[in-house]
């Protein structure tokens, strides 16, 4: 078992040794820290525009909203995300030195304009009958989208809910092109200057999966949750 | 209690289709009134103008003397005094029966949560179906989910209620229930606006029919009129097929 040692010897050379392993724990909290920020913000972005869009539909006072709605999902979801990120690190926040805060505005929005396409199908799928029935009963526009709609669009779509915060949580691997030392940044680094061109990129592809593993898990105990209302 | 002058309405892109081609009526309070009609009549059309569901091309609607239709009305205080039932009940899949009926009531701070459901639990012993307080609409029958969704509807404490076509989405054995509630309530007093192919009930509880065509009404009177004596052609070929 000669070449298991020396595999072991080289793993403690690689993470242990000036506890280098210590860089991946920071870039493996980053990591989370951008992806939960990140999804909060792209939520909450998506849920208003997509809100704004279905509204506008036969509301001409919301007209220039439903324009500047079309204009925000067409850029964010035309250029890439990197770029995105290189943009409001160099041209827009000029002056951060925190590269983390701009790193989660960015995928928030970036987040949001697909979130907003995902939650507006959402919307548009529950029958029209359940609008009417909450209107006739006096309830407002906004209280009949977030008692009676959205609840009911969220349960549906939460699936490719799932899908968009495990794609988001990959993307942010590239965050390390802003001074972000996140999960591959830190493997990389640790690469870098160990010449251990296999283990830290094998140790963050399983992290990175192990994480995606969890959020499965964890999305499929929401939708069994929120399924309750479905047994007969 | 609601008055309608002139009303139309035109569908469609250009407003090609003209549904309603000028209605003007009267349902005073406590009266039954049923609408039948051959479908495509407008007679739903005209219903859901009356709580602004569908908002009207011309016309103006008044709802106890507050005419509904200028836009500076805020509809949903008025709609909180109308009560409707829809073909398809419509309720909400994702509450509990209780939740579905005190939802509207409480977050429009009409009552507070115990009063609600205090009250949605009365309404519900009132129909039968006190069992069901916990259940979800999906494990219920038709006519115990439009029974529900009347009691929805009353527990506002409306002062008309609305039904369009309440039993059309029925399986046969399951519409006199629902007519039953409706006949109680009809007997406790509730002003009552009803579109339906029941001819039965509109025999028994209605205290005018009309009977609408092509967009207008085409002929009203008591139900012996209509049914026993009518006048108008179109009435009669009607009722010859639907009777």
């Amino acid at each position: 078992m000669t070449w298991f040692n020396a595999w072991l010897e080289r793993l403690y050379q690689t993470f242990i040794v000036a506890d280098r392993y210590s860089v991946l724990i920071d870039g493996f909290k980053n990591t989370l820290i951008i992806t939960f920020g990140a999804f909060l913000i792209g939520l909450f972005i998506g849920t208003v525009v997509a809100m704004i869009k279905v509204f506008a539909d036969g509301n001409p006072k919301l007209k220039i909203l439903d324009v500047l709605c079309n204009i925000y999902i067409t850029v964010i979801r035309g250029t890439p995300v990197v770029v995105q990120l290189l943009i409001f690190f160099f041209i827009i926040f000029v002056s951060a030195k925190n590269g983390i805060p701009v790193a989660i505005l960015t995928f928030g929005i970036n987040s949001g304009a697909y979130l907003a396409e995902t939650i507006r199908s959402g919307i548009m799928a529950i029958d029209k009958g359940q609008t009417e029935a909450g209107r006739s009963l006096g309830l407002s526009r906004m209280q009949t989208m977030t008692q009676i709609i959205l609840p009911q669009a969220i349960k549906n779509i939460l699936p490719a809910i799932g899908n968009e915060a495990i794609a988001l949580l990959k993307e942010t691997s590239v965050a390390g092109y802003v001074a972000v030392v996140d999960l591959t940044k830190a493997g990389n680094q640790i690469k870098n200057t160990t010449y251990d061109n296999i283990n830290p990129i094998l140790l963050i592809a399983l992290v990175y999966l192990a994480l995606v593993m969890i959020m499965s898990w964890l999305l499929g105990i929401l939708e069994r949750r929120l399924r309750k209302s479905d047994r007969r | 209690m609601i008055d309608v002058k002139n009303l139309e309405k035109n569908f469609g892109k250009n407003n090609e289709i003209h549904v309603l081609k000028g209605i003007t009526e009267t349902i005073h309070k406590g009266e039954k009134v049923v609408i039948i009609g051959p479908s495509g009549s407008g007679k739903s059309t005209f219903l859901r103008c009356l709580n602004l569901l569908e908002v009207p091309t011309k016309g103006q609607i008044f709802f106890e003397g507050e005419e509904i239709t200028n836009p500076k009305c805020n509809i949903n205080a008025v709609r909180q005094r109308i009560g409707m039932v829809f073909q398809h009940f419509n309720l909400f899949p994702h509450l509990t029966i209780m939740q579905n009926i005190t939802l509207a009531p409480v977050k429009l701070k009409r009552m507070t949560k115990e009063e609600a459901d205090k009250k949605a639990m009365a309404l519900l012993e009132r129909i039968g179906l006190p069992e069901k307080a916990n259940a979800y609409p999906q494990q219920l029958s038709g006519g115990q989910k439009q029974r529900i969704a009347i009691v929805r509807a009353l527990c506002m404490n409306p002062d008309v209620m609305l039904f369009d076509e309440p039993t059309s989405a029925l399986d046969p054995e399951m519409v006199g229930e629902v007519l039953d509630v409706m006949k109680d309530l009809a007997k406790a007093g509730m002003t009552m606006a009803v579109v339906t192919h029941e001819m039965g009930f509109a025999k028994e509880v209605a205290d005018r029919v009309l009977f609408m065509d092509e967009g207008i009404i085409a002929e009203q009177g008591t139900p012996d009129q209509i049914f026993n004596n009518p006048q108008n052609k179109r009435t009669q070929s009607f009722l010859s097929k639907v009777l």
